[in-house]
């Protein structure tokens, strides 16, 4: 075992130096816009975009963000009332979708019943849909029912969207459960649904919370949705507030960098937490069980 | 699927009674529509409907400024748009971009899984920093690059005439072609994450005996990367690159924040955004989508194939 290893790491000194170029590589071009927004929304508007060659700013202001926090300004009332719409849409959308997608889930996976084929196909095709091919007429059913802009209805829509692809993810984890586990409950009298609840449902929380992250992210990144549906200030989220301060003002790339910056936060933050679901999720859905 | 629990369960019917059989076996035939009912419900009311109602606007003249003057048309719809110039103009976009961003995504997504495949000290970090392109919502993903390509002294063009590769500005996102291909890395940037995730899904499915037999018979990194990586992960890139292809057909923020809704980059998407919800033409905004959705269902039944593929290995 030992020996192997030294064999190993001899041998595999060439890709090490590839392997690190190749990191370095991943590391500039995924941190590199970041850095660059950053750069951008501290930097003072009538140095940006000047015709020099410097890379930073000779001065430095924090005032973009202070414009954005300070709780007083248009930009932060616009941009605060964003962020809690995005929150509340998403929230709404993991509470009502989280728990359809499980359900779904499990009957698609380990249930025998006529038409599951024809289900199931129904369900994952829509995933490939274009969203006008619904949203022509939500649009309209919306608009004679006093449904825009209602945070609840376009969670409902983001729900119908996001549903196949959390549904596939979890079917998958559940189908790869040894099938040893639920017998056994079956054995000891447990039902379907109470074997579900006492055997299956508690070893599957990484799959939950991978395609809760998923779910996050999708819900939270809308704004072509949003746009048709939702589009009220009451409603509207975080990323149709932000692309406003480049379009509909006058532009401050500042402000915007800066509220591009602090949209993603919240995402990010939850990619940064559940990321480890995402791995152990994912791959035990597509192990042989 | 699970057949085993089924054989199992029932047996445990046999053992009681016959009359609390029957009623449990009813219970067992209408339990699965019943955990199904929500999502039919959704699905239903908020897709499938829908799918139809656009159908059958696109058989209409439908204009919103016009709200009296609905009349059944037939094709004529499907026609107009047919020989539109706007049309063959947004569907070589959308080419272009289909290509550019599945090439992009895959390489860039199968490099990345392979890159976080290996363990080591910062492969925790290594991973938190790879999803954060994921976290970014498409329409900040374009701004934060239009930053990056701003047509004056951006960060492109500054780097470009520092190396004295250019010596005036470029101009990137008015050129049709250029934008076209800032569009595409900005979105496979985006996109990359997912299809990186789900490689590095594979990978880790690849049983480790199989390298340490290969390295016994004395074969090199790349020989073995080539003969048990690339084809076991297959699959997978299969996966990646089909999600791929849907994200590229449906681009549309990144267009928007980094062109506006100006004709250069417009798309077969942006352009059905403009006819419905802009010109309120909702007749022919139907029958476009309609369009979209014959073109695209090719790779409707790719992505199908390769979900389904997956699952049967099980």
């Amino acid at each position: 075992m030992k020996n192997d290893k030294k064999r190993n790491k001899t041998r595999k000194k060439g890709p090490d130096i590839l392997y690190s170029a190749a990191s370095l590589i991943f590391l500039v071009l995924t941190l590199g816009p970041f850095i660059w927004a950053f750069i951008i929304s501290v930097t003072p508007e009538y140095e940006m975009f000047t015709n020099t060659l410097n890379m930073l700013p000779k001065e430095f202001t924090l005032g973009n963000y202070e414009e954005l926090l300070n709780m007083e300004s248009q930009y932060s009332l616009r941009f605060s009332e964003g962020m809690i719409n995005s929150l509340k849409a998403v929230a709404l959308t993991l509470l009502i979708g989280q728990p359809v997608a499980v359900l779904t889930a499990y009957a698609l996976s380990s249930m025998k019943f006529k038409g599951r084929a024809f289900i199931r196909y129904g369900l994952l095709i829509t995933m490939v849909i274009p969203v006008f091919a619904t949203i022509i007429p939500l649009f309209r059913i919306f608009s004679e029912h006093r449904l825009l802009d209602k945070s609840f209805w376009l969670s409902l829509v983001y729900v119908s969207s996001f549903l196949p692809m959390n549904t596939w993810l979890m079917s998958n984890y559940f189908a790869s459960i040894p099938k040893e586990l639920s017998e056994a409950a079956r054995v000891d009298g447990c039902g379907y649904m109470g074997c579900f609840f006492k055997v299956i449902l508690p070893i599957s929380y990484p799959i939950i919370a991978a395609s809760a992250l998923i779910m996050f992210l999708s819900s939270w990144g809308q704004y072509q949705i949003p746009l048709i549906l939702a589009s009220s200030a009451a409603t509207k989220p975080v990323s149709i507030v932000t692309s406003e301060f480049m379009t509909k003002d006058t532009i401050f790339y500042g402000v915007t960098a800066a509220g591009g910056l602090l949209a993603v936060i919240p995402p990010a933050l939850m990619a940064l937490l559940f990321r480890k679901y995402l791995i152990t999720g994912m791959t035990q859905g597509s192990v042989k069980a | 699927m699970l057949r085993q629990p089924f054989l199992l369960y029932n047996t445990y019917v046999e053992n009681t009674s016959s009359e609390e059989g029957a009623v449990k076996k009813l219970y067992n035939k209408i339990l699965p529509y019943m955990l199904l009912l929500p999502m039919l419900i959704l699905m239903i009311a908020l897709v499938y409907y829908p799918i139809a109602v656009t159908f059958s606007y696109s058989l209409k003249k439908m204009k919103l400024t016009r709200p009296n003057d609905v009349e059944f048309i037939g094709l004529k719809n499907y026609i107009e748009i047919l020989k539109s110039e706007d049309f063959l103009y947004s569907l070589q976009n959308t080419l272009f971009l289909l290509i550019f961003v599945v090439i992009l995504t895959t390489v860039f997504g199968f490099a990345l899984a392979l890159i976080l495949n290996r363990e080591h000290k910062l492969s925790g970090l290594f991973l938190a920093i790879a999803i954060l392109p994921w976290a970014m919502p498409p329409i900040v993903n374009g701004i934060i690059w239009k930053f990056i390509f701003f047509p004056g002294y951006g960060f492109i063009n500054k780097l470009f005439i520092a190396l004295g590769l250019t010596e005036k500005p470029i101009d990137w996102l008015s050129d049709r072609s250029l934008l076209l291909m800032v569009v595409s890395v900005v979105t496979a940037w985006r996109s990359a994450p997912f299809c990186g995730i789900v490689c590095l899904a594979g990978l880790k499915t690849i049983p480790k005996e199989l390298y340490e037999a290969a390295a016994i018979d004395g074969s090199g990194t790349f020989s073995s990367f080539r003969h048990i990586t690339l084809p076991l992960s297959l699959p997978f890139i299969g996966i990646g690159m089909t999600s791929a292809s849907v994200t590229a057909v449906n681009i549309f923020d990144e267009i928007v924040s980094l062109s506006g809704f100006s004709d250069t980059g417009k798309n077969l998407l942006i352009q059905n955004y403009l006819t419905t919800f802009s010109f309120l033409d909702f007749g022919r905004g139907s029958a476009l989508t309609y369009i979209i959705m014959i073109l695209t269902s090719g790779i409707g039944v790719l992505y199908l194939r390769s979900l389904n593929k997956e699952v049967s290995y099980q």
